[in-house]
């Protein structure tokens, strides 16, 4: 509850006389005496204080009880509808700064104030015009009616929730599966959604791979352990060859077809009739986007665009680095640009509950003595990813190390790409299933695949 | 820029020709704050703003992988590549090089690079039912002549080499006039002949393969290894140049490039190379290498293991060509003769 303000405003038109500003006593300033000239005043109200709500007796605006200047104790706090959002202050609207700014010199605070002055009083106490007042009723209005939606239903941007309630969301998250079990291991399951994973590496290590790969894995039906979702896949880089994709998304579809002859549960069969190849393809959103600027409008829309298609689950950009590491002279807009991409994916993770997948290249460092290869785009740009994977080569081994995760710990494990996709090394220890065994959805006993490889 | 096209509140219009914001990068540069300090609107203004310019950028991009996979159209299509002439060396590559982005060609000298560019650039001219795109070839040397004997060579002997195309087909074609050589000895008239020649004579249609012999000898003798962050720039710049010339007219372009020697194990394996006893790298380093689809090596020395036979039959030694990296395709390697009328593959 905030105390009155008795605003003491020079009238416009008569030239300032004494005016002075006042504000609420939690701020320290010193209130004047009613001497001075005071704005918006009505007849009603004996203290000639400005505003007046129909529902108070004593017809004093928004006050508490603590109101200065009164002779007897205001029956109480007066809200006429709209609760908290008409508090909002002023300064916090989404009005052109300039119409702001004469607001606050013209001494108004919260929205209540600028609803109940209306249009003409509004036009005539800041001098603008009386279709700019309003215009700008009109959005203070809405934003209001927002704001209480909001708080009424407890989501957005302003809920708050307990560490545990965070934990136990976080639990019944899915994750993607990337097929190669040691890398899902070290990942803590797979790549977490609402979550941005960097994939560093250098050119033909496995990232595009993994990639693809991923498009695919994130369509696999919940009762083989997959999220179910689509897949949004930008490409900056041209290097998206969709007859790849087809051999990954093949091999998938046979890999779940022999899960569910191993395991003979109904809704395996449900699921595999929509879980095809042409399905699979139909699911992948392909954006190619051929410099920066198509790139930064592309991420702008998306919001839109996974609201339409709701079960999209993964955004993959395919070459964040490519499209800015040329053509800036001044790379203080590069960063900038990038900080404003990261943040909005940051968002566009958490509202949509996607998870996010950027590659990234290499770039040498040099050294006091020697050469080393780092991710490009800069230190700030480590910051934007919240899991960091760097693949790299050991002789002829594809190598995958957890480089930055705020979960796991750091370890590094080797893959393969094989004609299927993204696998490990050696298969995991087979264990031949009898009929008392649990197996895990996800795998089966590898016999064949393995005399292939 | 004609904001009036745009479909914006008049206001808003206004406050972009008084804040003088000419080009939609413009508006997507600035952030919104100063967006709304420049043009004097309020925040939802500029979402809305933002949201327009971006549509009127990115209408109509959308496209499943399914209709990816289904187009058929010649100029877009991902199925259609270009041929090299040679159905073992198509098979190594799934039919050929991919027709937008840039291909490299590296190894060492003689090892029989500028006999496949040659090849390719009489490819390109065939129908496109014969793995050809129907058009002519830009080939830009920057340090030896072009090799204009071989090239009469290989056109006498196309009936011989491409058997499956029919002989009258091959007479209409008048391959000569359809190579476009140009000489870029320096940085700066490879710059020119980039920005300026290649663009033209692409958007009129007239080529449709550039073949670049060799990238490495720019920068040879004008960087020391001083001047390191220069030449990435250098590097980056022409890249992103012939990337983005190969996406607007669906263009192949093939780099040549030489090697050098892989001075560590580590650089060896950084460069994908882990060839048993060969120890070299493609030139130009990490940079060059980001810029890339596709990489692929040829060299003289036959891979270990392959069967004595295959060279007894063959006139001329064998050489291997191998696929270092690419999206599609796995590591893999085929061999490969010069011959009078062209390179062939071995099976």
């Amino acid at each position: 509850m905030r105390r009155a303000a008795r605003r003491v405003r020079a009238r416009a038109g008569r030239g300032r006389g004494q005016a002075v500003r006042g504000g609420a006593g939690g701020r320290g300033r010193q209130r004047s005496p009613l001497a001075g000239r005071v704005r918006g005043v009505s007849e009603a109200c004996p203290e000639r204080v400005r505003g007046v709500s129909e529902a108070c007796p004593r017809r004093v605006r928004s006050v508490s009880a603590a109101c200065p200047g009164r002779s007897a104790p205001c029956p109480g706090p007066v809200r006429p509808g709209g609760g908290a959002a008409m508090q909002r202050e002023v300064g916090t609207l989404p009005l052109a700064p300039a119409l702001r700014a004469r607001l606050a010199a013209a001494g108004f605070q919260t929205a209540q104030e600028l609803l109940d002055t209306g249009p003409c009083g509004l036009s005539k106490e800041i001098g603008i015009s009386r279709e700019e007042a309003l215009e700008a009723l009109q959005v203070v209005r809405q934003e209001c009616q927002g704001d209480a939606a909001r708080t009424a239903g407890g989501s957005g941007a302003t809920r708050k929730c307990t560490a545990l309630e965070l934990l136990e969301e976080e639990q019944t998250q899915g994750f993607i599966i990337t097929f190669c079990s040691a890398l899902d291991n070290i990942l803590g399951g797979g790549v977490q959604l609402t979550k941005i994973t960097e994939i560093c590496g250098a050119p033909g290590v496995g990232k595009t791979q993994l990639c693809m790969q991923l498009a695919v894995d994130v369509q696999i039906p919940e009762c083989f352990g997959g999220v179910a979702g689509e897949a949004v896949f930008i490409d900056t880089e041209g290097s998206f060859m969709v007859d790849r994709v087809v051999e990954i998304a093949a091999a998938c579809v046979q890999h779940c077809h022999l899960i569910a002859e191993a395991q003979q549960e109904e809704d395996h069969g449900k699921a595999l009739e929509t879980f095809s190849l042409e399905n699979i393809l139909s699911h992948i959103y392909y954006f190619r986007c051929r410099d920066y600027t198509e790139l930064l409008a592309q991420v702008y829309l998306l919001p839109e665009f996974l609201a339409e298609h709701s079960k999209v689950r993964l955004v993959v950009i395919d070459g964040i680095a490519f499209p800015f590491r040329h053509d800036f002279e001044d790379l203080s807009l590069r960063t900038r640009l990038l900080n404003g991409l990261a943040q909005q994916l940051i968002i566009l993770a958490n509202d949509h509950k996607a998870a996010v997948v950027l590659t990234n290249q290499m770039t040498t460092r040099i050294g006091q003595s020697q050469a080393t290869l780092v991710p490009a785009l800069g230190e700030s740009w480590g910051h934007a990813a919240t899991v960091r994977l760097i693949f790299h080569w050991d002789n002829s081994q594809r190598l995958a190390t957890l480089y930055k995760s705020p979960s796991q710990k750091e370890s590094t494990i080797a893959y393969h790409i094989t004609s299927h996709g993204f696998r490990d090394v050696q298969p995991p220890a087979v264990t031949h299933s009898t009929e008392g065994t649990q197996l895990n959805p996800r795998k089966r006993p590898r016999t064949e695949e393995e005399k292939q490889q | 820029m004609d904001w009036d096209q745009f479909d914006l509140n008049p206001k808003t219009i206004a406050a972009l020709k008084k804040a003088d914001i000419k080009s939609v990068r413009e508006v997507l540069n600035l952030s919104g704050a100063d967006l709304q300090r420049l043009m004097k609107l309020s925040s939802a203004d500029i979402q809305c703003l933002l949201r327009t310019v971006s549509h009127m950028l990115r209408r109509n991009s959308m496209l499943t992988a399914l209709q990816l996979y289904q187009d058929k159209d010649h100029f877009t299509s991902q199925h259609q590549k270009l041929s090299l002439g040679c159905s073992v060396l198509d098979n190594l590559l799934k039919g050929g090089i991919p027709l937008v982005g840039i291909t490299e060609l590296a190894g060492e000298s003689s090892a029989g690079k500028t006999q496949i560019s040659l090849q390719l650039c009489l490819c390109v001219q065939y129908p496109y039912k014969y793995g050809g795109l129907e058009s002519g070839a830009v080939y830009i040397c920057t340090e030896d002549v072009f090799p204009s004997k071989r090239l009469q060579q290989l056109i006498e002997q196309q009936h011989k080499l491409r058997a499956d195309v029919p002989a009258e087909i091959i007479h209409k074609i008048r391959f000569g006039n359809s190579i476009f050589v140009e000489r870029a000895a320096d940085l700066d008239s490879f710059q020119q002949c980039l920005s300026r020649r290649l663009s033209l004579l692409l958007a009129r249609g007239m080529a449709r393969l550039v073949v670049i012999d060799s990238l490495a000898a720019l920068f040879r003798c004008d960087f020391g290894p001083a001047q390191a962050a220069l030449r990435a720039r250098y590097l980056q710049s022409f890249g992103a140049q012939l990337h983005s010339l190969s996406t607007r007219f669906s263009t192949p372009i093939m780099c040549i490039n030489q090697v050098s020697d892989a001075v560590s194990e580590s650089e060896a394996a950084q460069c994908s190379c882990r060839v048993e006893g060969s120890r070299v790298t493609p030139a130009l380093g990490i940079t060059w290498s980001n810029q890339l689809l596709m990489r692929l090596m040829v060299s003289r020395a036959s891979l270990p293991g392959h069967s004595p036979g295959a060279a007894s039959h063959c006139a001329g030694s064998v050489r291997t060509l191998r696929v270092v990296f690419a999206p599609h395709l796995p590591p893999s390697f085929c061999y490969y003769t010069v011959q009078l009328e062209g390179v062939k593959g071995i099976k």
